[in-house]
């Protein structure tokens, strides 16, 4: 996705850090001399006597050609593609070469697999094109590319190759994993800086609607977008950092601390970060001590409604809502969900009280109140209802 | 599942040359749809620039959980692996393969009727195949039992040749039928005792990641794959080695062992060259009894219980909990696996006749201890009853147990900063005292040498200036020898407190507060346990000083990993 470039690239900066190209080597398997290492940037690092115990896997059996290949040795780990050309032309009816990364044994280099496969694959064209490779002095000729492939990957993380008759692009994509499921009931909240980009038109309707505090269905319904589409919308911000899910709020909702909470009190830059987040208004800030203490209020069996008669939150300054949001993103706190299950058989409405669904999901689903569904499982004595 | 081998690979190279002798599984069903048919959105505009390169091609080497696409000409040639790169860590990945080995050289025994033209050096590479998804530990895993079936061979080759005599039948197998490999293997698989032990060590490592092995009927080769062997007990988490020791190095004396089978099926798990104090150890467990106790009670250093705790865990045996006792609250445990059709359900019933686990289990729907579901009239039955639900619950992971954390907070802003840097200082030094691998007895002996001489000072104080017999300044004077280290406003914080006028609070406030105590890190048992109070007396003081100490419950990080909140994010 082009839009996502800068958000990408901040992430990347820092992911690039921890596996930083170390050398890049091109070599051939040379008709009289064997597999060779033509060409070297930075030179020598890879020795002689090294490349030899591991030729085997840079210039293969065929089986393997066009295969990304990676040997992880003691001190180095090193990433290649081999590829033949075949053709009447070359000494022994095929040209064998592999452009390879070599990074430190324990560096992480998935990510960087597309990438040699498609500067392999241009080294390829190239030769394919005017011979660039076993026209001689091939050295001379691919030293400065090696060069400056290795430094602008290594700095920027992208390089664009334009020399030649074909230009190419190449650029590291961090991997991700797969964003979970979103559901229903789940509460869209911003955790960075909406990017100003050209987003599809779908997100662009729904965002507005993302304000920390509607959930799902209810921003589908209000930007009369499809539920599913949001859904899609949505997973797809969460998997670029954007958005962050949280439970939904509401005043009956029990909350309950976290070995995360210790964090708080001796970490000075959350505990700031904390404080503006939560305050009702810029100038007045509230007090550390009393956030703390509302966190550390929050257990199984109280409420958020609880906490506002024990505790006076306009007088310390607090907007609850944020607080309880602040917590939940930090994982300070955590939300105590309630599962009603059905320990009898029975009909319609008590099919969801299998345990699997919580009362969030059963109120999102069957559009009742909260406080309905309560009155209605606490006089029903066939189902128990249990918080975890 | 990432963590299963896709496939288990004996390669040997020597003077006559490189050879794969076996692999497991090799049964491979031929006829099967093209599986890498990619697929393609119809409405992809094509793209100019596409067609002149050619696609970019995404090969796989998985097919439904085995390798796939790779001859076996082919794997024998990257497993002959040159002489540089043996006896230590091999690893290659090919598209989405990773293989990892340790290739190990063993010096033949000669046999008389050979002629010693050669140096009589084999190289042996048993290699796992496993998915390249598969994390750094996980490789570090298969990489240690390769390399321990290599010291196995080596060993086995020194004392009766049997490499030697496994090869050799292995290349007749393979002679015999040149044609077809699948029979050869097969044969293998009939005749010779170390493909028989590689088929074996395939389908444990597949199904309970815990590893028995004879080799050639005589060394024993245990191995535990924890990320796969902790499966059975925390279904979807994965618990990697890292967890294991995190929560080992955090293990204190008050914890206690909690077996995850009976007691019976565990002596059958130790084998007969097991370790007798594991025995001696079994036979005096009890949930109840914290790891010291066990200690004393098997006659075994604190030290070694210690040790045969973190193997009982390792091998996904036992976990540890806080002892079973009255006061201790549980609450249910999130993402425990409680719904409608859960087999627990029927479990528990079946354990406990009469009783449903999800009524059992509501009352935990808040903080619940033993001691108030129990009220002076309950006969002894139900109690130990009780007991039995609650150790069979958390034996399931249903179960969390909640502690009491404090922290201090002088200051509408928290601690100031210098004070909790002089906090931390008293921290570590007092850590490396009490929370070392020795473990003193926990007793007054551990007061805290500046506070009671500071103590002594002030009454001596006292005495010296009796003719101005004014007691408010007595006062005064105790309590600014107590809290000497104090900054001054958290000091005259701490004032407004009426507690603070007998001196015994002060004096106990001051003691705990200095060790570090109220910096969330210790919980009220912790509390307890190291400095010998009573419950009852640190919960007094936690509310007598509540305007400077904020309490909260969570559960205890050290041991979480095992109460299904690890996955929790």
């Amino acid at each position: 996705m082009m839009h996502l470039d800068s958000v990408e690239h901040k992430s990347l900066v820092c992911n690039l850090k921890d596996s930083l190209i170390r050398c890049i080597f091109f070599c051939e398997f040379h008709p009289t001399a064997g597999p060779i290492i033509s060409c070297q940037v930075p030179e020598n690092y890879i020795s002689k006597e090294l490349f030899d115990s591991i030729s085997v896997y840079i210039i293969t059996k065929p089986e393997l050609q066009r295969s990304t290949i990676t040997v992880t040795l003691e001190q180095y780990k090193v990433l290649g593609f081999p590829i033949r050309i075949d053709n009447k032309k070359y000494a022994r009816n095929a040209f064998h070469f592999n452009l390879c990364f070599v990074y430190d044994s324990d560096a992480r280099t998935v990510q960087y697999e597309h990438v040699v496969t498609k500067f392999s694959e241009y080294l390829m064209a190239m030769e394919i094109e005017i011979e660039f490779l076993s026209s001689g002095s091939t050295c001379a000729k691919l030293t400065p590319i090696l060069n400056q492939v290795l430094t602008d990957l290594n700095t920027k993380g992208e390089c664009a190759l334009t020399e030649g008759p074909i230009a190419t692009h190449l650029k590291v994509c961090r991997l991700r994993s797969d964003p979970s499921p979103v559901f229903d009931h789940q509460v869209p909240v911003f955790i960075k800086e909406f990017p100003p980009h050209q987003w599809d038109l779908t997100t662009q309707q729904v965002t507005p609607y993302i304000d920390g505090f509607n959930h799902v269905a209810r921003i589908a319904a209000l930007s009369d977008v499809d539920n599913n589409l949001v859904k899609a919308c949505v997973q797809n911000l969460v998997y670029y950092g954007v958005v962050a899910l949280v439970p939904l709020f509401q005043y009956g909702n029990v909350y309950c601390s976290t070995p995360k909470l210790r964090t708080l009190a001796h970490d000075p830059e959350l505990q700031k970060h904390c404080l503006s987040y939560v305050a009702r208004n810029n100038r007045h800030m509230p007090s550390s001590r009393d956030v703390f203490r509302v966190y550390a209020a929050m257990s199984r069996g109280t409420t958020i409604r609880d906490l506002c008669m024990r505790f006076s939150f306009a007088t310390m300054k607090i907007n609850e809502r944020k607080l309880v949001q602040f917590g939940v993103l930090e994982g300070l706190i955590r939300r105590i969900q309630k599962y009603p299950v059905l320990v009898n058989e029975s009909l319609e409405l008590q099919k969801t009280f299998t345990g699997n669904y919580s009362v969030d999901e059963i109120c999102c689903a069957t559009g009742m109140a909260t406080q309905q569904l309560e009155d209605r499982l606490e006089r029903d004595h066939n189902v128990i209802l249990l918080c975890k | 599942m990432e963590i299963n081998p896709l496939s288990v690979i004996l390669v040997k190279s020597d003077s006559k040359g490189d050879r794969l002798l076996f692999r497991y599984p090799f049964q491979v069903q031929e006829n099967r749809e093209i599986s890498n048919k990619s697929r393609k959105n119809p409405y992809t505009l094509t793209v100019v620039e596409e067609t002149l390169q050619s696609p970019a091609s995404y090969s796989s080497n998985i097919n439904k959980g085995v390798l796939s696409g790779l001859s076996d000409e082919v794997l024998s040639s990257l497993f002959a692996v040159k002489t540089d790169l043996c006896n230590k860590k091999f690893e290659l990945k090919v598209n989405d393969v990773r293989f990892v080995s340790h290739p190990t050289l063993l010096q033949l025994k000669t046999k008389q009727s050979e002629k010693d033209d050669d140096s009589g050096i084999m190289l042996i590479n048993i290699v796992f195949a496993l998915s390249a998804l598969a994390s750094h530990s996980v490789v570090g895993c298969y990489h240690d039992l390769s390399q321990r079936l290599g010291i196995i061979l080596r060993h086995e080759e020194k004392r009766c040749g049997y490499v030697s005599e496994q090869t050799q039948s292995m290349m007749a197998a393979h002679d015999d039928y040149t044609s077809n490999n699948s029979a050869a293997f097969q044969v293998i698989l009939d005749k010779c005792t170390l493909g028989d032990n590689i088929k074996k060590l395939y389908e444990d490592l597949c199904t309970t990641g815990l590893v028995h092995l004879k080799v050639n009927r005589w060394i024993t080769l245990s191995f535990c794959l924890p990320q796969k062997a902790h499966q059975w007990h925390l279904r979807g988490h994965i618990v990697e080695p890292d967890d294991i020791d995190r929560c080992l190095t955090a293990l204190r004396p008050y914890h206690s062992l909690l077996l995850l089978h009976p007691v019976e099926h565990l002596i059958d798990f130790t084998c007969l060259d097991s370790s007798p104090s594991l025995i001696k150890m079994l036979t005096q467990y009890s949930p109840m009894k914290n790891l010291q106790t066990l200690a004393a009670d098997s006659d075994l250093t604190l030290s070694h219980v210690f040790e045969l705790t973190a193997h009982l865990v390792y091998w996904a045996k036992a976990t540890v909990i806080f002892p079973v006792c009255a006061t201790n609250r549980y609450v249910i445990s999130p993402n425990a696996p409680l719904h409608q059709n859960s087999p627990l359900i029927e479990k528990f019933s079946k354990t406990f006749p009469g009783l449903h686990l999800i009524k059992t289990i509501h009352e935990f729907s808040v903080p619940t201890s033993l001691q108030s579901k129990l009220n002076p009239l309950c006969n002894s039955t139900l109690q130990s009853s009780l007991v039995q639900n609650i150790i069979w619950m958390l034996q399931h992971h249903l179960l969390l147990q909640l502690h009491t954390y404090i922290e201090y907070m002088p200051m509408e802003n928290g601690a100031s900063n210098l004070n909790t840097r002089q906090f931390e200082k008293a921290l570590s030094s007092h850590g490396t005292s009490v929370l070392s691998a020795s473990f003193p007895e926990p007793s007054r002996i551990e007061l805290s040498e500046s506070a009671t001489s500071s103590v002594f000072e002030g009454q001596d104080g006292v005495k010296h200036f009796e003719n101005y017999n004014a007691s408010n300044e007595e006062k005064q004077n105790y309590q600014e020898e107590l809290l000497l280290d104090f900054p001054d406003e958290e000091r005259s914080e701490i004032f407004k407190i009426p507690a603070t006028n007998t001196p015994e609070d002060l004096k106990l406030f001051a003691k705990l507060c200095r060790k570090g105590y109220f910096e969330g890190t210790h919980h009220l048992e912790e509390i307890m346990y190291l400095e010998n109070l009573r419950r009852s007396q640190l919960t007094q003081l936690l509310d007598k000083f509540r305007d400077v100490l904020v309490t909260y419950d969570s559960e205890d990080p050290a041991i979480a990993m095992f109460s299904c909140t690890g996955c929790l994010q």
